[in-house]
């Protein structure tokens, strides 16, 4: 198999005898439990994905549905972890143990680089995808060096919520936030904070962060992370924790699910989150449904509305045996009628324009303001080395969100270590 | 006193009738080599590999970069790049800081425990089930009791009207550490404690009464009597604890995933993010392999420190 | 012993040779009666300290979901305003947590099982039978319990990788032997020195072999060493969290306490109640079994550490 496979062994052989001998016998009893049963003309592939409850439920829908389409082919599908860098974790062991399965993989916009690199995934051109079809953010994020490793499943982007009640026209400038959470805290005591985001030590800092670098003319670029667009941005996000104190101290605690629960349960006046809040305050009520209003961070002057990509895409494993049966999955899955379904079933939003389809926007009339931010969503680092960009960054933004460093000082100390970072160092 | 700590004595059984002693050494060794073989496997094989990768380059996310042999590189790499001297730095702090508060509250623990009243039992068993619990849970415990919204801490400054009811404890780096070292201590304490009370257990009750006719006061007898025969139980628990504080990893990754920024981040957990998200098996060999030489000068410094004198 | 029979009665009469006046008495009986209230005290602070935040996690298990998150406070304080099941529901119909339960079952008891096994056979070698180099046995076995884990995590999962044996909990059976086998090996050792070598010798007189001997003679006086060891193991195997979280994938492999973990990392969701919920399940058997086996965990702790 791999080179670094055999490489790595050579130098142990005489102790490996001894933990081969120990730990083949419990391997025994397991190999002989997991021997696949093989039907003869019917091909399984494995699907990884991550969704769980409605996530879940509803790709098990559309998969029996293909399965009823194609009789010859059955779908097995492996829940991975929830959590994007465990899952990230998960799929790279199986990759570097050079697992044939899964075929098919869910891979979050920041994955195809990676993957592609490594060999991990197929170079999809050989199935001449209609890219054109999809939003063209999220087909960028699964390119390296030209070649199309994913293609878009459903594209996420976050954005800015705010309660209609409170805040009667939408602000136009960063300085309006401010000035309307604070206007909003005033007037109704009931609120805890006038904007809530993810600040916890984790992938969501980097997102809520984009979402207003993109506002303020800033970019993830790991070759320039130091620029005046990412400094002010920045310094907006450590303004409203430490001089404005519109948002409080906890953020440094919070993922996207408290940032969901603050504004659900009427605690926060501005929120920034993706597209799923709008559909779990529909459901589950509580003081700010029937006022959620969504847009993209309102832009700066030399800035553009802002908003981050995320969303997950599909791929098919570089060693997968079944690659044309895995193609058929995943153009079953990013079909216009499939996505839809989808889209009104968990809120998940559409990665084709064209399934923003009437009875759509009018079950989730959200979802028009969902297609507005996918036009401006920005990727974070198209990079196989994302994880440790990744790291950095969280370390940097941690660093800022709990006031240990200023946002000046803090992209500085971290720009040259993110730059290493890309170059793969 | 016959009942006083020692190494174990080695020698084996006189020759009897009817087993030869040399059948009785065969299976001696037979015996014996399970252990000796499953620890190897588990620890001399990871430790000769990790010497091996750390002198080599094995990046598994860059399988396509050649393992050739490099040197010194991933050494270097510890000395120059400053997440590894900043890490020690305050793995070392937060050992030194922990096993010290640990031990005197494991002392006072022991000591209460030691006398006879009703209810001790009780007593007892309610401080081993914090050291039972898997770390999961008393990281996640104290992570809940400390949270500024649900947790109790804030809560119970904010009745009592004293400061720091607002405090976002994991926020802020010296919070942060507080936190982490209640968790630590709630969890280790009570282990410290059932070792110093076996040391307690076996002072003889007359060395007290002849303090006592010698007009000691209770705190002369502690510090002459007690404290000195308490030395090697002392020796025991502070090995333990030592090198458990310094390895620290479950509560860092559970309560603070090493932030804010990366003030928490520990050796153990240094060498984790090499090896599971960085994948560089090289880098993350040479953290391993200075775990381990730091690990054995530590309990080398307490056992010549602590050792007896003659 | 027999210092201890003679100085006794010598204090006891060195006490009541002090003039007894009244004042003297009552100073006295007032500072013990402080004391043993200041004494009594202190205990409640121990119990306080040790149990509370049991009871706070708790009651944040039985919040529902809006309570929580509106904090503690007001109505909502040492008690929840409303008490509800849903946490404990969710946990096991939605979120599955019998599987990694019964994960974390499997290899604590596959770990315990080994260990005995090696450990009782080891600790008898190395307690009764000639072999050479039995120090440097032990001192083996008890570094081996010093070893960093981290620095084991790296190579171990190499090797899980070329055999394919990621995301398995079987090899963990194996890794977690490196938390039981240096205090039980320690443990069963000093328990089988301190059996009379006479027990055994009648029978080796008797033309008993040595394994016979072990079997009928020694392993029946050991049973309660030998449970001890198991106790710990138990516990020991089950604490484990940084191996489970390096070399497990998929949620159906995870052990109850990276499942536990993982609840709180899930994206799009809020899942603290849940998380204290199946922190307060995990907990009870654990309790049960320290409240049921108090004595042998000391014993076991201590006489695996210190000889006595």
């Amino acid at each position: 198999m791999s080179r670094w496979r055999t490489r790595g062994r050579r130098p142990m052989s005489a102790v490996t005898v001894g933990a081969l001998a120990l730990i083949g016998v419990t391997a025994l009893g397991e190999g002989l439990a997991s021997v696949p049963v093989r039907a003869a003309s019917k091909q399984t592939i494995t699907f990884a994905e991550s969704g769980l409850g409605g996530e879940g439920k509803q790709t098990q829908k559309a998969i029996n549905a293909f399965q009823k389409a194609n009789p010859s082919i059955k779908v097995h599908i492996l829940v991975l972890s929830p959590n994007s860098t465990t899952f990230l974790q998960q799929l790279e062991q199986r990759f570097i143990a050079g697992s044939s399965s899964p075929d098919v993989i869910e891979s979050d916009v920041t994955y195809p680089a990676k993957f592609g690199k490594a060999g991990w995934i197929k170079n999809l051109g050989s199935f001449k995808p209609n890219l054109k079809q999809f939003f063209g953010t999220e087909v960028a994020a699964g390119k390296y060096q030209g070649r199309t490793y994913a293609i878009p499943w459903f594209d996420n982007p976050e954005g800015l919520f705010y309660r209609t009640d409170l805040i009667k026209t939408p602000p136009t400038s960063p300085a309006q936030v401010v000035s309307d959470a604070e206007a909003a805290m005033q007037a109704d005591p009931s609120l805890k904070e006038g904007i809530a985001f993810e600040g916890e030590k984790y992938e969501g800092a980097i997102t809520a962060f984009l979402t207003v670098a993109g506002a303020f003319g800033g970019k993830l670029n790991p070759a320039h992370l130091n620029t005046k667009g990412n400094r002010e941005a920045l310094q907006w996000l450590y303004d409203a924790l430490y001089v404005n104190k519109i948002a409080p101290a906890a953020v440094t605690g919070w993922q996207e699910g408290n940032v969901e629960s603050e504004f659900q349960a009427g605690n926060a006046a501005f929120a920034i989150n993706y597209p799923f809040v709008a559909s779990s305050v529909a459901t589950a009520g509580g003081p700010a449904k029937g006022h959620v209003g969504y847009i993209p961070f309102p832009a700066q002057k030399g800035g553009m509305p802002g908003a981050a990509l995320g969303g997950e895409m599909l791929a098919i494993n570089a060693k997968s045996s079944h690659s044309a049966a895995a193609w058929k999955l995943i153009q079953y899955l990013t079909s216009a009628k499939v996505e839809t379904a989808r889209a009104i079933a968990t809120g998940d939003p559409p990665s084709l324009p064209k399934a923003y389809t009437p009875a759509l926007l009018a079950a989730a009339p959200y979802f028009k303001q969902v297609e507005t931010l996918n036009k401006y969503a920005q990727p974070r680092p198209v990079n196989p080395n994302y994880l440790q960009i990744s790291s950095d960054l969280q370390t940097m933004l941690s660093s800022v969100f709990s006031n240990l460093t200023q946002p000046a000082p803090a992209l500085a100390q971290a720009a040259p270590l993110v730059k290493q970072d890309a170059k793969g160092g | 006193m016959a009942r006083r700590l020692r190494l174990p004595s080695l020698g084996g059984t006189p020759p009897s009738a009817g087993v030869s002693r040399k059948a009785d050494r065969r299976l001696g060794y037979a015996l014996v080599a399970p252990v000796v073989i499953l620890l190897l496997a588990v620890t001399g094989y990871p430790l000769a590999y990790n010497l091996w990768n750390s002198f080599h380059n094995v990046i598994l996310s860059n399988p396509g970069a050649p393992q050739n042999f490099v040197g010194l590189q991933n050494y270097q790499q510890l000395a120059t790049a400053s997440e590894f001297p900043a890490a020690l730095a305050r793995t070392l702090a937060f050992m030194l800081v922990s096993v010290v508060l640990e031990t005197i509250a494991a002392l006072g623990l022991a000591l209460m425990l030691h006398r006879a009243f009703r209810g001790r039992g009780f007593l007892r068993a309610a401080v081993l089930i914090p050291w039972a619990v898997p770390t999961v849970v008393s990281a996640l415990l104290w992570t809940t009791m400390f949270d500024p919204r649900s947790g109790f801490v804030d809560y119970v400054l904010g009745l009592l009207h004293l400061p720091g009811s607002n405090t976002t404890w994991l926020a802020g780096e010296w919070t942060a550490w507080t936190a982490v070292l209640v968790a630590d201590a709630w969890k280790n304490v009570p282990f410290i404690a059932i070792i110093l009370l076996a040391g307690l257990q076996l002072i003889p009750g007359d060395v007290y009464e002849a303090a006592r006719i010698d007009g000691a006061s209770a705190w002369q007898s502690f510090r002459r009597m007690t404290l000195p025969l308490l030395r090697p139980a002392l020796m025991v628990a502070l090995i333990f604890r030592t090198l458990q504080a310094f390895l620290v990893f479950d509560i860092i990754y559970i309560m603070t995933g090493g932030g804010p920024g990366s003030t928490t981040e520990t050796l153990s957990y240094l060498n984790w993010q090499a090896f599971l998200v960085s994948t560089n098996f090289g880098y993350g060999g040479a953290i391993s392999i200075s775990l381990v030489v730091i690990s054995l000068i530590i309990a080398g410094g307490i056992v010549l420190v602590m050792r007896p004198k003659t | 012993m027999a210092d201890a029979s003679v100085t006794k009665p010598l204090t006891t009469g060195g006490r009541a040779a002090v003039p007894a006046t009244g004042r003297w008495r009552g100073s006295r009986g007032r500072r013990r009666l402080l004391g043993q209230v200041l004494f009594y005290l202190g205990v409640v602070v121990v119990l306080l300290i040790a149990l509370f935040p049991f009871y706070w996690i708790l009651r944040t298990s039985l919040e529902n979901n809006a309570e929580f998150v509106q904090g503690v406070g007001g109505a909502n304080g040492f008690l929840p305003a409303h008490l509800t099941l849903s946490s404990y529901i969710d946990d096991f119909t939605q979120l599955h947590f019998l599987t990694p339960l019964l994960n974390s079952a499997i290899v604590a008891l596959g770990t315990t099982a080994v260990t005995i096994v090696v450990a009782s056979l080891a600790g008898y070698s190395l307690a009764r039978l000639p072999i050479r180099g039995g120090g440097a046995i032990l001192t083996f076995v008890l570094l081996a319990g010093f070893f960093p884990v981290l620095a084991m995590v790296g190579p171990l999962f190499l090797l899980y990788r070329d055999l394919g044996l990621l995301d398995n909990i079987y090899p963990l059976i194996i890794t977690y032997l490196v938390y039981t086998l240096p205090l039980s090996t320690w443990l069963l050792r000093n328990f089988f020195a301190q059996i009379p070598k006479e027990l055994e010798e009648a029978a080796l007189v008797d033309g008993a072999s040595r394994l016979q001997t072990l079997r009928k003679v020694v392993i029946p006086v050991s049973i309660p060493a030998v449970f001890t060891a198991g106790i710990l193991s138990f516990i020991l195997a089950w604490n484990d969290f940084a191996f489970a979280l390096s070399f497990l994938d998929s949620p159906s492999k995870f052990t109850a306490p990276l499942a536990i973990v993982v609840f709180g990392q899930s994206q799009f969701q809020t899942f603290y109640n849940r998380i204290d919920a199946a922190v307060v399940v995990i907990t009870i058997p654990i309790a049960i079994l320290v409240l049921i086996a108090q004595r042998r965990i000391v014993s076991g702790l201590t006489a695996g550490s210190l000889k006595g």
